[in-house]
């Protein structure tokens, strides 16, 4: 037993230094370049979750500065920072102190930038240009469509690619042999295959299974199904049977007990829809479901109440299920 | 029938139409002719007065009756130092003061004038009133409200008496004989008791009853009307909005309520559900009050004009959720309203969802990531990882202490044992 840093795997094998990270390779010699010449532009790193985006943000501040790195380097996540007044000053204390002799700023890494506002994001753009002499920002995103115009125009883009499947198997194997875990080579590509990719996921679900002792492709899916809330499937058929009364009060679980944001609770319920086959349901009311679960995000993203957004779609789930289901369902 | 409110359609055309007034009727035409003389006593004057006795109204007949324009500015509703600075523009350059061009101003409210907040707007008001070629109205319901001290020396003021009881009573029969709705001496009696010599209010529920009924007693009253100068309480303000027939009986049900918008709006979700029967009602109302809260948080943002919109959502929008309501056979059905219990959940769970909260921000800190994610991606494994750092609640909401320490294959069946007691209790809780 140890911190948790050192508990969790995902951190205990994060790549330390550029050379260390295995792939997205043409990332890196680009990187490496800014670590000789001691200077870089504002880096803007755009991809899906669990690409190394973080991860490699993190190892140029450590090759750049060495050691000492965290005196040169303020971390900030968009999503938990309250606004970009507090972004701003935040920005503004760490930038006070001067740089140091070798290197001649410091840097912000900014992750989910994305998640900001565009207003947000125009007042970053000038926060950016005000303290530019002293540092840079490496900005990071899931969807660069999310991000401003002229953010983009002034930052070094890096496009992060969803990882090959060889690369996450060899890395999963790399870890089990470390770790002295047992393993079944079907079982890495089975994590591979439900987590898309997701180096974070992935590794999380390789260090969960391994409690059963052997990783196999059971054990994995055994993972899967007790870590998922059953709350998200058994809402959906309630509001799908017309009893709006029980799918909401499943909702009310998943926003309280599990403390799930509206938004993970709408992408969840996504997920059930394009790949869960648990919900006996026509497929073209999959379609109807899916557009009417976008316009959900997209309110919610746009500042809609959690609990209100969701109870509409329930409601519309009701309406949905009783004209593509029909009364038969609601027995 | 008509959508238009009584109040607006019976208003005095002329001053002589004004009831109970007199002394205010008389100062105000000698104020007039002394203006006509080109030798005006005072440039503005104040009427003060409480809500409903006739502030608006007198300044809209008198402009009538002198045949002018009314230029017209809620002093609360757009309280912005270039709006008063324009009309101060326009004041100016008045070239005659009479019949056609001839302009009399009117700034509505100028009490709900935030000092703090429109600093400036009093100063603007004094510059209005200095440059101006033409009649001011300024209007108040408390005059010697301190920031308004200023002003007042700057003004003449008016005071305007609360309607008393006969001339109220005979408003209201005037308009009853007017939409052909049978009237009870006793019922007109009794709203004028309960409105408190507010002319607007009477009227309003004179309307709210007669409309439905096409009748007025004083058993409808003593059922439907509630005293004045209280706000709605949460069940009043549900019952005001769901029986609307109006688009501005919904507003104002959502804007007199005591019930503060945020919570107000809890409300109206936990019992859209209860007061709507069918699905797609249901769904409309939900769908209203998801724009509310969008609106509402634009508001927050900073601009504070789209919290009207807020209102629009909240109360008409749900009102007119109910599809059957168009129908003409429609009839307000009485349903016992719930406490919002979202509220309630989300007290009774603070330390459970604050322990969360912390072992997220936790996860968030060591793996570099938002807590969100944390919350997704890695407390639902927790409980299969052997880890230090967490208190026993901490463990207990990410549902992990019953796992650690057990070993090999039993450690699924536990999770799920520890899931099912974290239900368990959960609704022990709520």
């Amino acid at each position: 037993m140890s911190t948790l840093e050192d508990a969790l795997w995902t951190e205990k094998y994060r790549p330390r230094t550029l050379s260390d990270v295995v792939n997205q390779k043409e990332i890196v010699e680009r990187l490496k370049k800014f670590i000789s010449e001691k200077n870089m532009p504002h880096l803007l790193f755009a991809g899906s979750p669990g690409t190394g985006k973080t991860t490699i943000a993190l190892a140029l501040v450590r090759d750049m500065f060495g050691d000492n790195f965290r005196d040169y380097f303020l971390e900030l996540n968009a999503s938990d920072e309250r606004g970009i007044d507090v972004i701003r000053n935040k920005v503004k204390e760490f930038a006070r102190a001067l740089p140091g002799k070798e290197v001649p700023f410091k840097v912000i890494l900014l992750d989910e930038a994305d998640n900001m506002t565009s207003d947000a994001q125009q007042a970053l753009r000038r926060t950016m240009e005000l303290f530019t002499s002293t540092t840079r920002f490496i900005l990071a995103c899931n969807y660069l469509s999310k991000i401003i115009e002229p953010i983009q125009s002034r930052t070094a883009l890096f496009r992060f690619y969803p990882l090959k499947k060889e690369d996450v198997v060899a890395r999963l194997t790399y870890i089990a042999n470390k770790e002295k875990v047992s393993y079944d080579e079907d079982a890495l590509e089975a994590i591979y295959d439900v987590t898309m990719g997701d180096m974070r996921k992935s590794i999380n679900l390789l260090q969960s299974s391994s409690a059963y002792g052997k990783v196999t492709v059971e054990s994995v899916y055994k993972v899967l199904g007790l870590a998922k809330p059953k709350e998200i499937e058994e809402m959906m058929n309630y509001a799908i049977q017309g009893d709006f009364a029980n799918a909401r009060s499943k909702l009310r679980e998943l926003l309280i007990t599990y403390g799930l944001s509206g938004e993970d609770i709408v992408k969840q319920m996504h997920r059930e829809i394009v790949g869960g086959n648990s919900l006996k349901i026509p497929e073209e009311l999959k379609v109807v479901i899916a557009d009417y679960l976008g316009e959900a995000e997209f309110r919610i993203i746009e500042g809609a109440d959690d609990d209100i957004q969701l109870s509409a779609v329930l409601a519309k789930l009701s309406i949905l299920g009783s004209k593509y289901v029909g009364e038969s369902a609601s027995k | 029938m008509s959508n238009l409110q009584w109040f607006i359609k019976y208003r005095p055309k002329s001053l002589a139409e004004v009831e109970n007034q007199e002394e205010a009727k008389e100062e105000l035409k000698s104020w007039m002719e002394s203006w006509i003389q080109g030798k005006p006593k005072y440039k503005a004057v104040l009427l003060n007065g409480p809500p409903g006795v006739g502030k608006t109204t007198i300044a809209e007949a008198l402009a009538r009756d002198y045949n002018m324009e009314l230029l017209e500015m809620n002093a609360s509703d757009s309280r912005r130092l270039n709006d008063i600075r324009e009309i101060a523009e326009r004041a100016s350059t008045s070239s005659s003061l009479f019949g056609r061009g001839g302009r009399l101003i009117l700034l509505d409210e100028v009490d709900g004038i935030n000092s703090r907040q429109d600093a400036g707007a009093i100063p603007g008001i004094l510059d209005v009133i200095e440059r101006s070629k033409s009649p001011i109205i300024l209007t108040a319901n408390n005059a010697w409200d301190p920031s308004l001290r200023e002003l007042r020396t700057a003004v003449r003021l008016i005071d305007l008496h609360r309607l008393g009881k006969i001339p109220l009573k005979k408003i209201l029969e005037r308009i009853c004989k007017a939409e052909k709705v049978i009237c009870d001496p006793k019922g007109i009696g009794a709203i004028a008791d309960l409105s408190e010599g507010d002319g607007r209010y009477a009227i309003n529920m004179l309307q709210s009853i007669a409309e439905v009924y096409r009748k007025v007693t004083e058993d409808l009253v003593k059922d439907l009307v509630r005293k004045k100068d209280r706000t709605l309480d949460p069940f009043e303000t549900l019952r005001g909005i769901f029986w609307a027939k109006y688009f501005w009986q919904a507003r104002s049900a959502s804007t007199t309520s005591e019930v503060d918008y945020e919570l107000l709006m809890r409300w109206l979700s936990e019992n859209v559900p209860v007061q709507f029967d069918n699905a797609e009602d249901v769904f409309r109302g939900f769908d209203a009050l998801s724009r509310a809260s969008i609106f509402l948080k634009r508001s927050k943002l900073g601009d504070w004009d789209l919290l009207s919109y807020v209102f629009d959502l909240m109360g008409p929008g749900v009102a007119f959720s109910e599809s059957s309501k168009s129908s003409g056979q429609w009839k307000a059905k009485w349903r016992k309203y719930q406490f919002p219990t979202y509220v309630q959940q989300m007290s009774k769970s603070k330390d459970s969802r604050d322990a969360l909260k912390i072992a997220s921000e936790k996860i968030a800190k060591a793996t570099h990531c938002s807590s969100d994610k944390a919350i997704t991606d890695y407390v639902p494994f927790m409980k299969f990882m052997k880890v230090e750092g967490f208190s026993a609640e901490e463990m207990t909401v990410m549902g992990s202490l019953e796992v650690q320490g057990n070993q090999g294959d039993e450690k699924g069946e536990r999770g799920k044992e520890t899931r099912t007691t974290r239900s368990r209790r959960t609704r022990k809780r709520t």
